[in-house]
């Protein structure tokens, strides 16, 4: 009543209206994510626009500017090798998000089915794959994934397929949760009357009602796919310096560190903690909108 | 349950190192080409390759390194040239010392802060505390050691550096545990033991700080869930003392709380490792890292096989815990 207008015609809100009043509401109820989303998107616009933005190319080096410490013509330095380490952060976002968005593709498209069909059909099939996913659970990932990789050949490719594939397990553990609890619903008994077929069910009638639980991990999930690539990378596993990848500047950097030249390790290891951080904020405030066994919290 | 974790943990075991060992065996690095030179010819390779029984179908491979699992025997580290079970079984007080520490001071530290936020839930402090667990959770492991040991020992000089577990002028004590602080106390040398803190100090804070940030976010959410739960709130309805209140919430989270920190503690070897590597630790961590990193087949299926069964005896051990901490659980 209170959306009617003086002419008695109900008044229409624009679509921008009700985005904007629900990120308002967001914002009120979790202000962390959305500190978490513009993190996001800041770097989001360094990777987009880094060939603007960089002062030098990334892997040019000036054999006269070795190790500089911050200046007005390299504000973050120079490395070890002579090159400018701002341009160098910079350009380590577009691997940052060039990892982190294929993993989290892959995990789901991955988890998504096996955690449907798992859920759905139980039983012995249903058991075998969660014995795995268990095995998957106990065991520290950043092994896991350096073995991995390390076995298949250290090549960015690999090292995107290790960490999605890795990944998978957990959307398939929260996907057959909700498969589990809808699984005797009458809207998928109905639809098995009527003849569809199991593929049918899972994908049309059960995906869109599961899927909720899996997008809330999402941020989270790409949070630790910046990390564990930056692992590798700080390991010598995968990428390699002179890449600017933010791992493997870490590893460059963590050798002059104790020696003082800080700036070499400190820079790219700060752009890392931001947008982990930035993902892990974002994923925090997604799960409490998506998942309402959260957003009680308790009282 | 114990019979059943344990029955379960077998084939769980077989799978684990028959995955590795398929892993290790398929992937691009040939150890007969290390072992055998650049200057081999065709023969001295299918010498050392049938020396090291590589040229056997794989599955029969398996089946005779299963054998030798069996008796203790996992093979020869081709960096160290010696057993690894030798290798791996040195270096696991070395490790444990670490995490235990500082997965202790984690904890303590992890506890209270998550049970203050639990109580204090959407105030200030709930707020604060759930922003620095957040990042805690963001700092990569390494990166956050490396920083440590900028500021403490190249900034401020407080601590020594990062190498190794004692310094590099104490001859190190008598083996009897093998972790130098207990030795060294054990041999009545305050030096070395002195020494052995000091180095101890960083790498466990570092340690401390990884684990609190996971510790403190599951304890509040147990303890939120507790004090929303049915039981808690008769019991305020029913005119309980706050004080009364919070011991009922402490205790029935005493168990999920056990539980998570036991499940913590086999993720956290994997942290440990990189934490290991960067001070030059020297324990299980940097000895299964090096050997991912240089391809030595046996020592990596030695690592792989220490952490499974470290997490099978943390398991059980957690069991037992849950049994005494829970009465209730005897029955199941």
């Amino acid at each position: 009543m209170a959306d009617l207008a003086l002419d008695g015609a109900p008044k229409e809100r624009s679509t921008i209206e009700k985005v904007w009043g629900k990120v308002v509401g967001i914002s009120r109820r979790s202000p962390t994510s959305i500190i978490g989303f513009v993190i996001i998107l800041f770097f989001g616009f360094l990777a987009l626009l880094a060939p603007l933005l960089m002062p030098y190319d990334p892997i040019a080096a000036n054999p006269n500017l070795i190790l500089s410490g911050p200046s007005a013509a390299h504000w973050f330095g120079t490395d070890g090798n002579g090159m400018d380490v701002f341009s160098r952060v910079i350009f380590g976002s577009r691997f940052a998000f060039g990892i982190a968005i294929p993993v989290v593709i892959i995990a789901l498209s991955i988890g998504i089915p096996i955690g449907l069909y798992s859920g759905y059909k139980g039983g012995n099939i249903d058991e075998a794959i969660m014995r795995v996913v268990d095995a998957f659970r106990v065991f520290p990932s950043i092994i896991l994934a350096l073995a991995v990789v390390a076995a298949a050949g250290p090549s960015l490719l690999n090292v995107v397929l290790v960490i999605g594939i890795l990944d998978a397990p957990i959307f398939v553990r929260v996907v057959r949760a909700e498969v589990l609890a809808l699984r005797s619903s009458s809207f998928v008994e109905s639809g098995l009357i009527v003849g569809n077929p199991t593929w049918r069910i899972l994908f049309v009638h059960l995906l869109p009602n599961a899927i909720q639980g899996a997008m809330a991990q999402t941020a989270v999930r790409a949070a630790w796919a910046v990390r564990i690539s930056a692992t590798l990378a700080f390991l010598g596993i995968g990428i390699q310096p002179p890449t600017p990848e933010w791992g493997a500047m870490i590893r460059q950097g963590a050798e002059f560190m104790v020696n003082g030249q800080w700036w070499v390790g400190i820079f790219p290891g700060v752009a890392l903690i931001l947008m982990v951080l930035g993902f892990n904020m974002f994923g925090d405030g997604l799960q409490d909108l998506l998942d309402p066994k959260r957003r009680s919290g308790g009282k | 349950m114990l019979m059943r974790r344990l029955v379960l943990a077998i084939p769980l075991l077989i799978g684990i190192l028959f995955f590795t060992f398929m892993l290790i065996r398929l992937g691009g690095q040939d150890p007969v080409g290390l072992l055998a030179g650049p200057t081999a010819t065709t023969e001295e390779i299918e010498i050392v390759r049938a020396e090291l029984g590589l040229d056997k179908p794989l599955f029969t491979q398996f089946w005779l390194f299963l054998g030798d699992v069996v008796q203790g025997d996992i093979g020869k580290s081709w960096i160290s040239n010696r057993s690894v079970t030798l290798d791996i079984l040195e270096r696991i007080p070395i490790t444990l010392e670490l995490l235990l520490w500082g997965v202790a001071l984690g904890s303590v530290i992890g506890v209270p802060v998550g049970l203050r936020a639990a109580f204090r839930h959407d105030k200030w402090f709930d707020h604060i505390s759930r922003g620095i667990s957040l990042l805690g959770f963001s700092i990569p492991t390494y990166f956050l050691a490396l920083l440590l040991l900028f500021v403490f020992f190249f900034l401020l000089g407080w601590s020594p550096p990062g190498m190794g577990r004692i310094s590099l002028l104490i001859s190190p004590p008598p083996t009897v545990t093998g972790s130098y602080l207990i030795d060294g106390l054990l041999a009545g040398d305050l030096e070395v033991a002195r020494s052995a803190v000091a180095q101890l100090i960083l790498p466990i804070i570092a340690v401390a700080i990884i684990s609190a940030a996971p510790i403190v976010k599951h304890t509040r959410a147990i303890a939120l869930e507790i004090i929303s739960s049915d039981f808690v709130r008769f019991a305020r309805a029913s005119g309980l003392p706050s004080e009364k209140v919070s011991r009922i919430v402490l205790k029935n989270s005493s168990t999920p709380v056990t539980t998570f920190i036991g499940t913590e503690l086999t993720g956290l070897v994997g942290s440990v490792s990189l934490i290991e590597f960067v001070f030059a630790w020297g324990g299980v961590g940097q000895y299964g890292l090096n050997a991912i990193i240089r391809g030595d087949f046996a020592a990596v299926q030695g690592y792989v096989l220490f952490l499974a069964l470290f997490s099978l005896v943390v398991f059980i051990i957690v069991d037992l815990l849950v049994l005494v901490l829970e009465p209730r659980a005897v029955a199941e």
